[in-house]
């Protein structure tokens, strides 16, 4: 019971850390998306013949939407800790009881709990310009709890090995958005070469913006048990390996 | 018998290839108030965050109340308080939400959290000030936020580094009164700090470390007693070119160019060295009893061990 109570202390504080900054932490995302939708979606979408049978709005949503997810899990988890290791106040979280397990998992649940509000927003903004269906809600809520879990993971890896803030940003500017933008966010695998059609299965973001859109429109370019454990085995790898750092005090203990 | 509060057996600690702490062993029972003392880099802080769990170690065990501090983190760590040398605080928050977080992460439920903070921001004088974030308080009220948050959990240990460091002096006696109502109501005190005076005041057993080992750990007194000398001093009417050879074979000696006589209390011979005085013809215009201080003891550790 007391445990659980600090856990709940330390998800809370973590939530209470973005949004007091809440124009810099979801405000941003809602109005990209509002601009990605209008020119890329609305405007030059019309354009677009349909993709997999579906208007290219639709098509667009849910990759934007998992997009959204990934970056704001990552700069959450990677910004909270790295400040906390920079300023000093994870020591207050490193002498109390809670265990490593609980730490690591309060922390990426900030992060979860910021993707979720961006993504839901993303989600409420895309209805402005059209109703994009949500076929299989189960398969949204897996998708979208577990790539933001990997993802805070992620963020907390990199905050840990981090030595100033620059690393930080040249990890999303070099990996994540390149990856991000291959993943198959704007496009469909089909429209691809073979050669780089290859390549995009060996990047991970390109099973969950599958997936995500396998959840809300129910059609994906790679079976949805493939997207389910790609997601499942990435998040177990991060997560065991974050939790090992913190075991170890890899960065955190002097 | 109960457990020591604090029980360290050959810890070892290295940064890369500096050896940190050098097999140093020692023992706080509870209800002390123990002073650790060191020069600066003798590896006070780091033992400090060993015990803490904010430092990893290479050999040796610690212990809290019996509690190993790596195996059984979890219970160690809920008997501790720590008040750090920095100001670690989370930026985000205000002063009253470091408090009740503080005192969640320990496990306190939220509405009795919320009571613990009233009592002790009222105590440390901070309740005007709940609402303002760390960074608004002044130096002073950041140090005594710091040992507010400390007892959040009601700790049955307070490790304290350097708490008075930078305050001004009426500040420093009220967190004197303080750090001695809680032990005086149990808590036991663990306090590092450069003030040798303030050790000599508040602590009732001493720790020093030089250089990563520990020099001595006994009972204040004992130590002051087994390593200063007590002297008699006695001020002379006149100046003494050279120390009459009967003064010296008491064990006598001639300070500040021959106006004072230093004799060791030890040597209960000041009966016989006052006759001889008053036999040579020379009026005595003092006597002083000097006692050793802590400070003494202190230098005469670090210097003869370097």
């Amino acid at each position: 019971m007391k445990s659980l109570i600090g856990f709940k202390s330390l998800v809370e504080r973590e939530i209470i850390r973005f949004t007091s900054v809440f124009f810099q932490t979801i405000f941003p995302p809602l109005v990209s998306s509002f601009l990605y939708i209008a020119i890329f979606g609305f405007t030059i979408g019309r354009q677009i013949e349909r993709v997999d049978g579906m208007p290219y709005l639709n098509f667009l949503i849910p990759g934007l939407i998992m997009m959204y997810i990934i970056e704001g899990s990552y700069s959450n988890t990677s910004s909270s800790l790295f400040i906390s290791r920079w300023a000093g106040h994870i020591q207050e979280i490193l002498v109390t009881p809670l265990s490593y397990f609980e730490m690591v998992l309060a922390i990426l649940i900030g992060g979860l709990a910021r993707s979720l509000v961006t993504a839901s927003g993303v989600y409420l903004v895309s209805l402005l310009f059209m109703r994009t269906p949500i076929q299989h809600p189960f398969i949204v809520l897996t998708m979208a709890v577990f790539v933001s879990l990997s993802f805070s993971s992620a963020g907390a890896l990199i905050a840990l090995f981090a030595e100033e803030f620059e690393h930080l940003t040249i990890c999303t500017t070099f990996l994540i958005t390149p990856l991000i933008f291959f993943g198959g966010v704007f496009h469909s695998v089909k429209m691809l070469p073979n050669v780089l059609q290859v390549i995009t299965s060996f990047n991970p973001i390109f099973y969950m913006v599958n997936g995500m859109r396998y959840g809300m429109l129910g059609t994906s370019d790679v079976p949805i048990a493939q997207c389910l454990i790609v997601v499942f085995s990435l998040f177990a790898v991060l997560f065991s390996f974050t939790v090992f750092l913190f075991k170890t005090g890899f960065k955190l203990r002097k | 018998m109960n457990d020591p509060a604090i029980e360290i057996k050959g810890l070892t600690k290295f940064y890369r290839h500096f050896k940190a702490l050098d097999d140093i062993s020692f023992q706080v029972e509870e209800g002390d108030f123990f002073g650790f003392l060191g020069p600066n880099g003798a590896g006070k802080t780091t033992t400090i965050s060993v015990i803490t769990g904010l430092a990893n170690y290479n050999s040796g065990s610690v212990r809290v109340f019996g509690h190993d501090v790596t195996r059984e983190y979890r219970a160690a760590r809920a008997l501790i308080g720590l008040v750090p040398q920095e100001f670690n605080f989370d930026p985000f928050l205000t002063a009253e939400q470091i408090l009740i977080y503080e005192a969640g992460y320990f496990g306190l439920p939220k509405g009795k959290a919320r009571l613990r903070a009233d009592d002790l921001l009222n105590e440390f004088g901070l309740s005007s000030y709940r609402r303002l974030d760390f960074r608004k308080l002044s130096g002073g009220l950041k140090r005594r936020l710091l040992i507010a948050r400390a007892l959040m959990h009601q700790p049955r240990i307070l490790i304290v580094d350097e708490p008075t460091a930078g305050l001004d002096l009426e500040l420093r006696y009220k967190l004197w009164d303080f750090f001695k109502e809680a032990n005086r109501k149990g808590i036991t005190i663990f306090l590092t700090t450069h003030y040798i005076e303030e050790a000599e005041k508040l602590c009732n057993r001493i720790g020093v470390i030089h250089e990563g080992k520990m020099v001595e750990v006994d009972e204040k007194n004992n130590l002051i007693k087994r390593i200063g000398h007590d002297t008699i001093e006695i001020q002379l009417d006149r100046t003494l070119p050279t120390m009459p050879e009967s003064f010296s074979e008491l064990g006598a000696e001639l300070m500040q160019g021959g106006t004072i006589i230093q004799l060791p209390q030890e040597n209960q011979q000041f009966s016989k060295l006052l006759r001889l005085i008053h036999a040579q013809g020379i009026d005595i215009l003092n006597i002083n009893s000097k006692k050793t201080t802590l400070e003494e003891v202190f230098i005469h550790l670090t210097r003869n061990k370097k």
